[in-house]
């Protein structure tokens, strides 16, 4: 019998009032893994009452108290990895690598936040008139939620919390009820670590508790990461209600390669690229443009190395491709390389109608690559969110960079290329916030900032680096004069 | 598993072999060479865990756990020997296919300690 998750509100494990589940599965083996509840508006706002009633103690409590936490947290994950890495590859249908990857980058995060105590720091000035002083102060700001995906649902939560926490503010996270597990595994390991009650919580659900976060108005900002079409909704509602928001969306990469580039070792990158979590990341390469006589190396050479890839169940450690995260997903998928086709692209590697011996009921859609894809068409220009690499041809490096800022996107784009006057052009001259050279997954560390430009992002300050120590506090300004 | 084709394919190949070798050297009373197999399989294990590097997860190709079977039905001197060169000798292959440098190190320095 499947059980069903709860809230994690006030420091303890809460029944949602929901009526409504929504059943989590392993994409892989169909196994159904547990019920997440559609928490409701009544459960969000115990969560808000919570956090603020948190909120004077936590923030009054030494920033290198808090740093220590976040140091206990780090211990417990590290000595969790593997537990955790398995929770994320059940429900996600990813690789074990990619889920380690994932972890990884997901402590990275709390690396970051033991900085906090270094990065809140301010500056002041003396006699800025006769006897007069004036400094700015850092103060966290009060109750932060964040909504996040189903694609890194361990890595992503952990942009926010640690440093949204670390800074002295109370936290509701609301993950994606795709991929409820991992998360709540996580809240496990909060709750190990004895914080204050209300400092951190957890809502499981879907539109009505993202909403309720929104509206609420004792929430003070918001993080988003998912689609563009829902980010900019987000975006809309919370500024709406007064809210901080940083709403991260969809997105188009882009990858220039160059006839100057070592096509064989840009190939194998790209493949990772283009096909690691099955295409599901918003870093994913979606176009491959290859420049003059680039493209026909390139379409050569991907063919080749793309049957090459297996796919399979995550948990063996063999598989370098799993499953998208639903039938629903594959069925998108699919209809959108069936729509490439009928555009007149050339559908070299077909994933369409895939399987897996001994996976038969699993979401596989194969690793798939469309050539001759044209300007203007579904494929140039929608986001796939699946295991699909689209080949585009340019005639000059100035066609390709038109090409990729013609897009409405701009989450990342990368060049690959041996000539470094190509590569400063590119960086200058592309319009996206995450630019790659001889790198096809652009993903910034945790100490820089998750750029992100057009209908990628929508707000004023980035996930991670120091935009999230701006965006989880307000500064002060203090003029003195003692006379 | 038929094929070392990934980060942590390889990774967990080595520490199930270190792992299988600290069983065989204990049984056989070889104590030093127990904890030091021991030791190699908690460091391969930190590696795995420590430099995934999601940015640069490329498949891997060209090697075969088939290549490195391990016949721990012969425990002569001459029997240790040979499984230890072919301990050294899957380290000396499979380092290089690795593409973080901490990894590799680890790697080559496992091979170096079974060709002693």
């Amino acid at each position: 019998m499947s059980r069903t998750i709860k809230n994690y509100i006030d420091g303890g494990w809460l029944a949602s009032g929901a009526s409504t589940l929504m059943p989590v599965h392993d994409p892989a083996t169909c196994e159904h893994l547990a019920d997440c509840p559609d928490s409701t508006a009544a459960d969000v706002d115990l969560a808000v009452r919570a956090a603020k009633a948190a909120f004077d103690e936590w923030r009054s409590t030494p920033v290198l108290v808090r740093a220590q936490y976040m140091h206990h947290f780090k211990v417990m994950v590290e000595d969790n990895f593997e537990e955790i890495s398995r929770i994320v590859v059940k429900e996600h249908g990813k690789t074990m690598d990619e889920a380690r990857g994932e972890v990884r980058r997901g402590i990275e995060s709390i690396d970051f936040a033991m900085s906090v105590p270094v990065l809140m720091r301010s500056d002041g000035l003396e006699d800025i008139s006769s006897g007069i002083d004036e400094t700015t102060v850092r103060q966290p700001a009060g109750v932060f939620a964040a909504i996040t995906p189903f694609n890194f649902p361990f890595m992503v939560p952990l942009w926010f919390l640690p440093t949204a926490i670390t800074c002295g503010n109370t936290f509701i996270l609301k993950p994606s009820p795709q991929t409820p597990l991992s998360t709540e595994y996580l809240f496990e390991m909060l709750d190990e670590l004895d914080l204050p009650e209300g400092v951190v919580n957890l809502v499981n659900g879907a539109v009505p508790s993202a909403t309720a976060l929104m509206e609420h108005p004792d929430v003070t900002g918001v993080s988003f990461v998912g689609s563009s079409a829902v980010a900019k909704i987000i975006y809309e509602t919370c500024t709406r209600n007064g809210k901080r928001v940083q709403a991260q969306g969809g997105a188009k990469n882009y990858i220039a390669v160059m006839p100057d580039a070592d096509i064989e070792a840009s190939v194998k990158n790209i493949l990772g690229a283009a096909y690691g979590c099955a295409g599901q990341r918003c870093l994913a390469a979606a176009v491959a443009v290859g420049v003059g006589d680039a493209y026909d190396a390139l379409k050569d050479e991907l063919a080749k190395q793309v049957a090459d890839l297996k796919v399979g169940y995550g948990l063996d450690e063999t598989t370098q491709m799993g499953t998208v995260i639903s039938d629903s997903a594959k069925e998108r998928i699919e209809t959108m390389i069936a729509q490439s086709a009928t555009e007149g692209a050339d559908v070299v590697v077909d994933g369409r109608d895939y399987n897996v011996n001994g996976y038969e009921n699993g979401s596989w859609v194969g690793p798939t690559l469309i050539a001759d894809v044209q300007p203007n068409t579904t494929m140039a220009n929608e986001e796939v969110f699946g295991p699909v690499l689209a080949l585009m041809k340019a005639d000059s490096f100035d066609d390709a960079v038109d090409i990729i800022n013609q897009s409405r996107y701009g989450n990342a784009a990368s060049i690959f290329t041996s000539n470094g006057k190509n590569a400063r052009e590119f960086k200058y001259n592309v319009n996206a916030g995450n630019i790659g050279v001889n790198i096809g997954v652009a993903a910034p560390s945790a100490s820089f900032p998750f750029g992100g430009q057009k209908d990628s992002f929508f707000g004023d300050l980035h996930g991670q680096g120091m935009d999230s120590i701006e965006f989880y506090t307000e500064r002060k300004i203090v003029i003195e004069r003692w006379v | 598993m038929s094929s070392l084709n990934t980060f942590g394919a390889i990774l967990s190949y080595a520490a199930e072999m270190e792992a299988q070798l600290c069983d065989w050297y204990s049984g056989m009373g070889e104590a030093a060479k127990a904890k030091a197999a021991d030791k190699r399989r908690k460091k391969l294990e930190r590696v795995r865990r420590e430099n995934v590097v999601e940015i640069t997860l490329e498949p891997i190709a060209g090697l075969d756990a088939a290549d490195y079977a391990l016949d721990l039905a012969d425990a002569s001197r001459e029997g240790q020997a040979a499984v230890a060169d072919i301990a050294a000798r899957f380290y000396r292959d499979v380092a290089p296919k690795i593409n973080v440098r901490a990894a590799q190190r680890a790697l080559e320095r496992c091979g170096r300690e079974h060709a002693r």
